[in-house]
C-alpha cells in the first residue's frame, strides 16, 4: 500500500463536531461514571488535571469506568450461578405402587419467533458494522454489546448461538435422519459471510461471550506473544474435537462445556459452575480469555476475516508510527511495523526452515490420523451406548444381584431387554469413532503444521494495524491514534506527533 | 510471502505534505522525572484505601464460596437418591419386607435428607447474594484502584526490530512445538492405556453373542429329541406325566436300587441322560443332589449358599412345603433349583455352581411351591404370591447359561402352587399358568400375555396339562376344565370347551392318554374323563392317600400312594388293575419315567425301578 493513497478501507467517516470545550466536558463525565469510594473526590480533581493524559489513556479510564457499572448489574443477577443443585429427585414410593406421572416436554418456541431472533442477529451484525468501519465508534460498539448480552445471553439463554451451531451443521451432515433448523443455519453462515467482508465484527459486539468479557476487564495483563501463539492453536483443536463427537451423534462438546453458558442460564452442573467462575476471574486481567484460546468459531472467524474487503485500521489516515496505538490493544491483536529491510544472511535458513517445516506437514497429519485413530476406543465411552454396552458386558463377566434400584442398575436393567442391540449398536458407533478420531488426529496435525511454517513466513508491514484474524474489532485502539482524534475534532491537526521515535531501522 | 501493506518507502518521516509536520519537541514529551497528577500523596493513600477494600472483598468472597463448596461436598453423602446410608437401610428391607422398625428409619432418614436439602438450597441463595455483594465490591474497588494507578504509556526506542521479531517467530515456534508433542503424547498415553471389553468386528459380536456355530451357547442347547427322552422337569420334557414307550411290571423284582436321600424334600426327581438330581434342605442348609440313574450312587451335592441378597435369618416356612417343595429342571447341561426362601441356582452337570441369584423372599401362604419350567435357552419361574405381597406375582424367563433375567411380566394374580407347563398351539410357544383368578397364556418368547380365563377358585395346587390341543386344568372348588389354546384376550366365555365337576382332585395334576383325562383326589378318588367333552368315563375309589401325581407310561397308568402302594392300572375307557407293589417309605413327590426306569422319592430313600422292558403296543 503507498503512503500516498488512501486506504483501502470503509468510506472515511466525517468528522463529528463538537462543542467548544468537549474534552473537559468528556472528563468530567468520566469522573462522574467513577464513583462512589473514598478514591471519588481524588478521582474527580484527578480527572480535572488530567491534562497530561494521553488521548489513549483518557479513553482506557473512561472505558474501565463504565465497565464497572454493567459488571455490577450482571453480578447482582448472578447469586443464581452458585445455585449449582442436582434435580431433586422423586421419592420411592415402592410400597404403595404409586405411579409417577410421565415428564413431558415444553412446546418448542414459536417458530416466528425463532425468525425473530435471526432478524435480530442480522440487525445487529449490520450495526456492527456500521460502528466499526463508518461510525469507528467504541461507545456504539459498547451498548451494542451490552444489548447482545441482554438478548442473546440472557434472554435468550445463549442459546441458539453461533459458537455451537457448527456442531449442528455437521450432524445433520453425518445423520440423514436430523434436519438443521434454518435458523441454526442463519446463526452460524452469517457470522460468516461478515467476516468475509468486514471482519469479525461478530465478535464486536453481537457475540453474548465477547460482551461478556469485555465487561470484565479490570486490569489486562500482556500475554507472551509466544505464548499467545501456542494457545491460539487451541481453538481449532476444540472445533475439530467438537466436530468430532457431533458427526458421531454423541452430543454437542461445546455447548456442554461452554464455561459462560452457565452464567446466562444461573445454573448448570457443579464443574461447569467452577469453570464459569474461573473464567470470569481470568477475564478480569486476561483480555476476552475464552474468544482468544478456546472459542471454536473464532477459529472459523479468524480463518474468515483474513480474506475481508474492509480491514479495521487504527488510524483513519496515514499511520505517522507514533506508537501511541501500541499498547491500546488488550487483546494482543496489534502488529507493529516490521524492519524495512531483511539482513540477506538469514533468507536462506529462512527458506529451508520453511522448506521442511512444509514437507513435515504431511507428517504431522499422518501422525496425527495415526493417534487419533488409536483414540476411538477412549473417546467412544463418552458415548452413552457404548458405555452402556461396556458395562453390560462387565455385569455379564461377573453378575451382581442389582439389590436396590439406581439410576445406573436401570439402566443395565433395560439394556438386558435387548442386549444385541445395545451390543451391535456400541459396536457400529465404536466403528464411527474409529474414522472420526482418525480425521480429527489428521486435522489437529494439520493445524499444528500450518501454524509452525505461518511462524516462519516474512509478513511486511508498515504501519501500526491490528491482525486480521486477531483482531475482535472492539474499536478500543482507535482513540489512542491522533489522526482519529483530528477526525472527531477532538485534537487539532497541528498537533498530531509525526513520529515520537524511530521505529524502523 | 508478504502481506498486502508491502511498501517500499522508508515510512513514518514524510506524511506527503497532508499536513503540517511538527515534530514532537522535547518539551512536550514527560520526563522521567516529572511526577504524574495520579501518584500524588492523595491518590496514593486513596489507592491504598480502594485496595485494602478490594481485598477484603476477596477475602470475603473466598470465605463465602469455600463454605459453600464445603456444603456441596457435604450433600454428596446425603443425597436422598444415592446415600450410602439409607442404600444400605434399603437393602435390609428387601431382605425383611416386614420389618417395620427398618422402614421408620428409611422415612426418617429420607426425611431428614430432604429437609436438609431444601435448607442447603435456602443457604445457597444466600451464598450467592453475599457472593454477589462481594464480587461487585471487589470488582468496583478493583478497578478504581487499578485505574488510579494507571501509568501512561511511553513509546520505546526499538533499536533491533528485525531481531526482535526473529526471535519472537523462533519462541512462538518452540512453543506451538511443545504443545503439539505434549498434545500428542497426552492423547497417545491415553489412547493405549483405554481398554474396552466391546467386540472390535460383527464377527466377535456374533460370537459374543452366541450366534456362531462354535458357540457355547449353540453348543449348549439340546435338541427337541433330547428333551423327549429325558424327564427335564416336573411331569416331563412336556409338564404332562406321560410317556409313551415304556412298560412296567410292577413286583417286588422291579427295585433296582435305593439310596438315602440326605436332606428332606417334596420335590419330585428329574433325569436327564444317567444322572437323576434332587433337591433338599432346611433352614440352615440347602442343597441339590446328583445320583447315577444306573447304580443309584450319591454322584455329588453342591450347597446353595452365600446367594447374594439371600436373607441371613432365613424366613417363617411351613412344614407342609418344606424348604425344597418346588422341583428342579435341567436343559441337559445345567440342572436348575429353586428354594422357598427365593433362591435360584444352576448347577453344572459336574456339581460345579454355574450361577446363583436371590429373587426375593415371596410371600405365600403355605410357600413358594411352583416347580421350574425348562425351554430351549430359557428357565422359567413362576413366581405368584399373594395379593397383598409387594411386587405382586411375576412370570420370569432366565437365560439358562448366565442366569441374567431375559423378561418379567407382571400377572394379576395370586395365591398358586401350581407348576407352569410349555406348550405349542396356534403357532406359538406358550407357557401356560394357572393361579388366582386366571388361567393364563404367556408367549415364551418375550412374555407377553396371549389370553387369559377367568375360571379359577380355591387353592390352585394341580398343575396343567395339555392333551388334544386343549389346556386341562383343574380348578379346586369348581371343577375340571378343558381349554382350547388359540384364543387371544379373555377367552372366559369364548375358550372353554367343556367343564366336568365330580371328583375333582385337591393336590395331584390330571394325566392324559390322549383319548381320556386321568384324575386322583387326595383321598383316592380315581376317575376317568372323556377329553373331547370333559364326560365322565368311569370312576373308582381307590381308599387310599395319595399326594403325588399319577403317570402315564405307555398303556399304563401309574400311581404312587402316600403309604407306598405302587399301583398299576390300564390307562382305558375301563377301569383295570394290571399290578400292585408296596414300598416301604413315604411317598409326596410324583414319580419321573425314563430309559426304562420309573425314580420315585420316597421321604427317607430315592427309589429307582425298572422291568422287563417292551415296546409299547
Amino acid at each position: 500500500m503507498s503512503q500516498t493513497e488512501a486506504p483501502e478501507s470503509f468510506p472515511s467517516p466525517r468528522p463529528t463536531p463538537l462543542r467548544k470545550g468537549s474534552g473537559r466536558i468528556v472528563r468530567r463525565i468520566s469522573v462522574k461514571l467513577s464513583t462512589g469510594f473514598a478514591g471519588y473526590a481524588s478521582a474527580k480533581k484527578n480527572a480535572g488535571n488530567s491534562c497530561s493524559l494521553s488521548p489513549s489513556e483518557g479513553e482506557r479510564v473512561r472505558v474501565r469506568g463504565r465497565s464497572a457499572w454493567p459488571a455490577l448489574l450482571i453480578l447482582l443477577i448472578l447469586n443464581f450461578v452458585a445455585v449449582a443443585e442436582p434435580r431433586f429427585p422423586p421419592p420411592d414410593f415402592t410400597e404403595t405402587n404409586h405411579q409417577i406421572p410421565g415428564t413431558t416436554t415444553p412446546a418448542a418456541r414459536a417458530e416466528l419467533l425463532q425468525y425473530l431472533d435471526v432478524g435480530v442477529l442480522f440487525t445487529c451484525l449490520g450495526v456492527a458494522v456500521w460502528f466499526v468501519h463508518k461510525q469507528r465508534s467504541r461507545r456504539g460498539l459498547f451498548w451494542l454489546g451490552i444489548f447482545s448480552l441482554a438478548y442473546f445471553g440472557f434472554w435468550r439463554l445463549g442459546c441458539v448461538c453461533a459458537i455451537g451451531a457448527p456442531q449442528n451443521i455437521i450432524l445433520g451432515l453425518f445423520d440423514a435422519s436430523y434436519a438443521v433448523p434454518l435458523t441454526v443455519i442463519a446463526f452460524f453462515a452469517a457470522p460468516l459471510l461478515v467476516a468475509l467482508f468486514a471482519g469479525r465484527a461478530f465478535c464486536a459486539g453481537v457475540c453474548p461471550h465477547g460482551a461478556l468479557q469485555d465487561l470484565l476487564l479490570i486490569k489486562p495483563v500482556k500475554v507472551p506473544a509466544w505464548l499467545e501463539h501456542a494457545l491460539g492453536v487451541l481453538p481449532f483443536i476444540f472445533l475439530g474435537f467438537g466436530l468430532t463427537f457431533a458427526a458421531t451423534g454423541t452430543g454437542f462438546p461445546i455447548c456442554r462445556y461452554d464455561p459462560i453458558v452457565p452464567i446466562f442460564r444461573l445454573s448448570g452442573p457443579n464443574l461447569l459452575i467452577a469453570l464459569a467462575a474461573l473464567t470470569l476471574v481470568l477475564g478480569m486481567f486476561v483480555g476476552r480469555p475464552y474468544c482468544r484460546f478456546l472459542c471454536p468459531y473464532g477459529a472459523l472467524l479468524k480463518l474468515a476475516s483474513l480474506t475481508a474487503k474492509w480491514r479495521v485500521r487504527v488510524t483513519p489516515d496515514l499511520c505517522t508510527q507514533c506508537q501511541l496505538c501500541a499498547n491500546s490493544c488488550p487483546f494482543g491483536a496489534m502488529r507493529e511495523p516490521s524492519a524495512s529491510k531483511t539482513d540477506p544472511k538469514f533468507l536462506a535458513p529462512d527458506r529451508r526452515r520453511l522448506g521442511w517445516l512444509l514437507l513435515l506437514l504431511p507428517v504431522l497429519i499422518a501422525g496425527g490420523a495415526w493417534i487419533g485413530s488409536l483414540l476411538a476406543v477412549p473417546v467412544s465411552k463418552l458415548n452413552p451406548t457404548v458405555e452402556l454396552a461396556e458395562r453390560y458386558i462387565r455385569q455379564q463377566q461377573s453378575p451382581v444381584d442389582y439389590g436396590v434400584m439406581t439410576p445406573e442398575t436401570l439402566s443395565l436393567q433395560r439394556a438386558e431387554r435387548d442386549p444385541e442391540a445395545v451390543l451391535k449398536s456400541a459396536t457400529d458407533l465404536r466403528q464411527r469413532f474409529w474414522l472420526a478420531c482418525l480425521i480429527f488426529g489428521g486435522w489437529t496435525g494439520l493445524v499444528i503444521g500450518v501454524k509452525l511454517a505461518s511462524l516462519s513466513l516474512r509478513t511486511t508491514r508498515t504501519d501500526f494495524e491490528p491482525d486480521r484474524g486477531a483482531c475482535f474489532a472492539c474499536a478500543r485502539c482507535f482513540r489512542s491514534c491522533p489522526q482519529e482524534l483530528v477526525r472527531i475534532g477532538q485534537m487539532p491537526a497541528s498537533e498530531v506527533p509525526q513520529t515520537a521515535v524511530a521505529v524502523n531501522t | 510471502m508478504t502481506s498486502s501493506s508491502d511498501n517500499s518507502q522508508p515510512a513514518g518521516l514524510d506524511c506527503g505534505g497532508k499536513r503540517s509536520a511538527t515534530p514532537l519537541s522535547a518539551a512536550s514529551v514527560p520526563s522521567d522525572k516529572a511526577v504524574s497528577p495520579l501518584r500524588s500523596a492523595t491518590a496514593v493513600q486513596d489507592t491504598g484505601s480502594l485496595s485494602r477494600t478490594a481485598w477484603i472483598a476477596a477475602v470475603f468472597c473466598l470465605l463465602v464460596s469455600g463454605y459453600m463448596l464445603y456444603q456441596h461436598v457435604l450433600a454428596a453423602e446425603r443425597d436422598p437418591w444415592k446415600s450410602p446410608q439409607l442404600l444400605a437401610l434399603k437393602e435390609k428391607l428387601r431382605a425383611t419386607p416386614t420389618d417395620e422398625a427398618v422402614k421408620t428409619e428409611i422415612r426418617r432418614l429420607d426425611l431428614e435428607f430432604r429437609q436438609r436439602y431444601k435448607r442447603r438450597l435456602a443457604l445457597d441463595v444466600t451464598g450467592g447474594w453475599l457472593l454477589v455483594g462481594g464480587v461487585a465490591v471487589l470488582l468496583l474497588t478493583a478497578s478504581q484502584s487499578a485505574k488510579l494507578q494507571l501509568l501512561p504509556w511511553r513509546p520505546k526506542l526499538r533499536a533491533d526490530v528485525a531481531g526482535e521479531a526473529r526471535t519472537l517467530s523462533a519462541r512462538a515456534r518452540w512453543s506451538v512445538t511443545a504443545l503439539g508433542v505434549l498434545t500428542g503424547m497426552g492423547l497417545l498415553t491415553l489412547a493405549l492405556s483405554a481398554t474396552s471389553p466391546l467386540p472390535r468386528s460383527a464377527a466377535e459380536l456374533d460370537k459374543l453373542l452366541g450366534k456362531g456355530g462354535e458357540s457355547e451357547l449353540a453348543a449348549n442347547v439340546p435338541n427337541l429329541a433330547e428333551f423327549q427322552a429325558n424327564w427335564p422337569q416336573f411331569r416331563g420334557s412336556d409338564g404332562g406325566g406321560a410317556t409313551t414307550n415304556e412298560r412296567f411290571e410292577l413286583n417286588s423284582s422291579s427295585v433296582i436300587w435305593k439310596t438315602p436321600i440326605p436332606a428332606p424334600g417334596y420335590n419330585s426327581p428329574i433325569v436327564w441322560s444317567n444322572r437323576v438330581f434332587i433337591s433338599g434342605g432346611d433352614a440352615v442348609k440347602r442343597e441339590v443332589f446328583c445320583f447315577d440313574a444306573v447304580g443309584g450312587k450319591l454322584l455329588w451335592q453342591r450347597a446353595i449358599e452365600n446367594v447374594p441378597g439371600s436373607p441371613a435369618k432365613p424366613p417363617e416356612i411351613s412344614d407342609a412345603t418344606g424348604w425344597a417343595a418346588p422341583t428342579m429342571a435341567t436343559d441337559g447341561r445345567r440342572a436348575f433349583a429353586i428354594f422357598v426362601n427365593g433362591d435360584l441356582a444352576a448347577v453344572n452337570f459336574d456339581g460345579s455352581l454355574a450361577w446363583a441369584k436371590h429373587l426375593g423372599v415371596p410371600k405365600n401362604a403355605y410357600g413358594h411351591a411352583a416347580s421350574l419350567a425348562v425351554a430351549p435357552g430359557k428357565l422359567i419361574v413362576q413366581w405368584d404370591q399373594d395379593e397383598e405381597a409387594p411386587g405382586g406375582s411375576k412370570l420370569l424367563a432366565f437365560d439358562c447359561v448366565t442366569g441374567k433375567q431375559l423378561w418379567e411380566r407382571s400377572k394379576p394374580t395370586h395365591g398358586s402352587w401350581a407348576s407352569p407347563i410349555i406348550a405349542t398351539a396356534a403357532g406359538k410357544s406358550q407357557i401356560i399358568t394357572l393361579a388366582l383368578p386366571f388361567v393364563m397364556s404367556h408367549a415364551l418368547a418375550d412374555g407377553s400375555e396371549l389370553w387369559r380365563a377367568d375360571v379359577m377358585e380355591g387353592e390352585i395346587t394341580p398343575s396343567p396339562i395339555t392333551a388334544g390341543g386343549l389346556v386341562v386344568a383343574v380348578s379346586p372348588n369348581t371343577g375340571l376344565l378343558g381349554l382350547r389354546m388359540d384364543g387371544a384376550g379373555d377367552v372366559t366365555k369364548s375358550h372353554v370347551a367343556w367343564k366336568a365337576e365330580d371328583n375333582i382332585p385337591d393336590v395331584t395334576s390330571p394325566v392324559s392318554n390322549g383319548e381320556v383325562v386321568f384324575t386322583v383326589t387326595s383321598s383316592g378318588g380315581l376317575a376317568c374323563f372323556d377329553l373331547k367333552d370333559g364326560k365322565q368315563v368311569w370312576q373308582h375309589e381307590l381308599e387310599l392317600e395319595v399326594q403325588a401325581s399319577p403317570a402315564i407310561a405307555g398303556k399304563q397308568l401309574l400311581l404312587i400312594s402316600t403309604k407306598g402302594d405302587l399301583i398299576s392300572l390300564l390307562a382305558g375307557r375301563e377301569f383295570k388293575e394290571q399290578g400292585r407293589s408296596k414300598l416301604e417309605d413315604t411317598f409326596h413327590a410324583s414319580p419321573a419315567l425314563a430309559d426304562g426306569r420309573l425314580f420315585l422319592r420316597g421321604a427317607t430313600n430315592l427309589w429307582c425301578l425298572a422291568a422287563e422292558r417292551k415296546k409299547a403296543e
